[in-house]
């Protein structure tokens, strides 16, 4: 068991490894993608900066809250896009009947087609959110933490993702309402929760998993609250799960099809 | 052409004399005395896909989202049939047939709706990983390559796929590249090589793991005839060498007539034919002669026997028993 997990660990390191590789066939292009990134996500910032000028709390977060909520968002989304993002456009893959080359493969299906490709621009979302965090004020249990949140919150979004792609097994245009949820998401993961009332914030919590990615973990990192932590892990494992039964569920509708393909 | 069709009949008698044989002996006994042993085994194998309908114009596309419309396609529809160790066998047929949807069942891309199949003691659905280790796939129309990486490096990958250690995979690709002559471009990026070389690989490297079956969906499609023989001389090699049994589905006659022994023809989701090569052309031969003896038919007894025109006589005999 063990030595097959350490297997499939070595291909999805080596696959990650090769997508990187092909990204760095232009050094100047990886670079500016990465350094542009950088600069898009600090620009946004500067909006919150004019805004906290204007007043003290939004929501009940202060500025340096907002940017450990951004910086979350920021290394989730660009983890998640690093290692996972086919995941993204797994609805694709399963319309054009892309699944064929892994499905031949004597290893975990799911495994090696999120980690089929990457995102080189998500390595400066990533890196964004480290450079916040120590704007933010560094200390070595708050870095601890903020990895660990990263790695909760790139499994929640990776997973939600997951769950939404699936249904392109049963639906067909399902990747619309895919690409809006997880858009959404990513939207909401970026204002104070405390700005959400009622029914949004019901929503933000148990149909867009919004709180559990970022809301809970600031409000961890900003006063430590067990129960909360568990909670966090929790659903993301749980959320993982689900996500899984419903695209091995959704396999088993797989159609593949004769198009002519290419690994690029 | 009633002719054909009755040619058809006659042979397709032989394949169901086949099949309840094959139903009878799990494995029965060869004319040489020794066992003969199944690497495949299909037994009624269905396959049936839901497609949507919709109408021509806006129209349409409005009424079908309120009254959706599905249509069921039979890819497949009961074949059965055994492959043996070491055999190379063609399984043709017309576009939309059904070939390359039982490839898909055979080697666990698809799930059957119905039937059994096995694949060397496996069951491709349940034992998916373990049915991989041992089966090869070379789907002529769609890449498995990275083609920013060189063959060498491809292969790595793959040999990582299969858990061999750094120290097997080299050792597998360096005698894979000096049988099938892959030395003068093994370390040149995938993208660069010519289509030839770049299907070459392809094969190569489903070959990394040693596979019992090789599973060759149009290998040579889209290549030039000096490529083509290339590429089957390395096919034969691998059966020859390595007792590969090779499944084979391809439109090329030369890739049919060149490579395999035995030929299965399917239609609708139907077999049609299943017979040796040998027999097939015997069988024919005679009946064009029966046909020259009753008037119906000149005699071309003494004619080469193309298997394109025997191969497109059943094609349009069942094209109008389908009609």
């Amino acid at each position: 068991m063990l030595t097959a997990v350490r297997m499939q660990l070595r291909v999805c390191l080596l696959s990650v490894k090769y997508n990187i590789m092909r990204e760095m066939l232009n050094p100047v292009t990886f670079v500016t993608n990465v350094v542009f990134m950088i600069l898009n996500d600090a620009a946004i910032l500067v909006q919150w900066f004019i805004l906290f000028r204007l007043r003290g709390d939004i929501g009940g977060y202060t500025m340096k809250e907002v940017m450990l909520l951004w910086g979350l968002t920021a290394a989730s989304f660009g983890l998640s896009r690093v290692l996972f993002t086919r995941v993204f456009s797994l609805p694709e893959l399963i319309i054009s009947g892309k699944l064929d080359s892994y499905l031949v493969q004597p290893k975990n299906v799911l495994l090696s087609v999120m980690t089929s490709a990457t995102n080189i621009s998500a390595i400066g979302d990533f890196l964004y959110g480290l450079i916040l965090l120590v704007a933010c004020g560094f200390s070595v249990s708050r870095l601890c933490l903020f990895l660990l949140f990263t790695v909760t919150g790139t499994v929640i979004i990776t997973a939600f993702a997951l769950l939404l792609g699936s249904l392109s097994f049963w639906f067909v245009r399902a990747d619309m309402l895919g690409n809006q949820m997880v858009s959404g998401m990513i939207s909401f993961m970026t204002y104070p929760d405390g700005i959400f009332r009622g029914i949004s914030r019901f929503l933000l919590y148990f149909v867009i998993p919004v709180g559990m990615a970022v809301y809970h973990p600031v409000h961890i990192m900003t006063e430590f609250d067990v129960k909360m932590f568990f909670e966090v892990i929790g659903y993301a494992v749980l959320l993982m799960a689900a996500a899984m039964i419903v695209f091995y569920r959704g396999l088993r509708r797989y159609s593949s099809s004769s198009l002519m393909e290419a690994r690029m | 052409m009633e002719q054909a069709v009755l040619f058809c009949e006659n042979v397709q008698k032989s394949e169901s004399d086949r099949i309840q044989a094959l139903r009878l002996h799990e494995s029965k006994y060869h004319e040489g005395g020794g066992i003969a042993m199944y690497v495949i085994k299909a037994e009624d194998l269905s396959k049936t896909f839901r497609v949507r309908v919709k109408e021509k114009g806006m129209r349409g596309s409005i009424r079908a989202i309120l009254h959706p419309q599905v249509k069921e396609v039979k890819a497949v529809d009961n074949v059965t049939f055994a492959v043996e160790e070491g055999e190379m066998l063609a399984f043709i047929g017309p576009n939309g047939a059904g070939k390359s949807t039982t490839i898909k069942m055979l080697t666990g891309i698809l799930y059957p709706d119905g039937g059994s199949v096995n694949v060397l003691g496996l069951d491709p659905i349940k034992s998916r990983k373990q049915l991989a280790h041992r089966i090869g796939t070379v789907f002529g129309q769609k890449e498995q390559l990275w083609t920013h990486l060189t063959p060498y490096d491809n292969f790595r990958f793959f040999g990582a796929i299969y858990d061999f250690s750094d120290k097997e995979t080299e050792e597998r690709i360096e005698e894979l590249a000096e049988r099938f002559e892959l030395e003068a471009f093994i370390n040149t990026p995938v993208r660069n090589l010519s289509l030839g070389q770049r299907i070459r690989c392809e094969i190569v490297a489903s070959l990394i793991h040693n596979p019992s079956v090789l599973f060759l969906d149009e290998p040579t499609i889209g290549l030039d005839p000096v490529v083509k023989e290339n590429i089957r001389e390395l096919i034969k090699q691998m059966n020859r060498d390595y007792h590969t049994t090779i499944f084979l589905t391809s439109h090329d006659v030369g890739d049919i007539e060149k490579l395999c022994k035995r030929i299965i023809i399917v239609n609708a989701g139907q077999i049609v034919l299943d017979d040796s090569m040998e027999h097939l052309k015997r069988h024919y031969m005679k009946q064009k002669t029966q046909q020259a003896k009753d008037g119906n038919q000149p005699d071309t007894s003494g004619a080469d026997i193309s298997l394109e025109d025997i191969i497109m006589e059943i094609y349009q005999a069942e094209g109008r028993r389908i009609e």
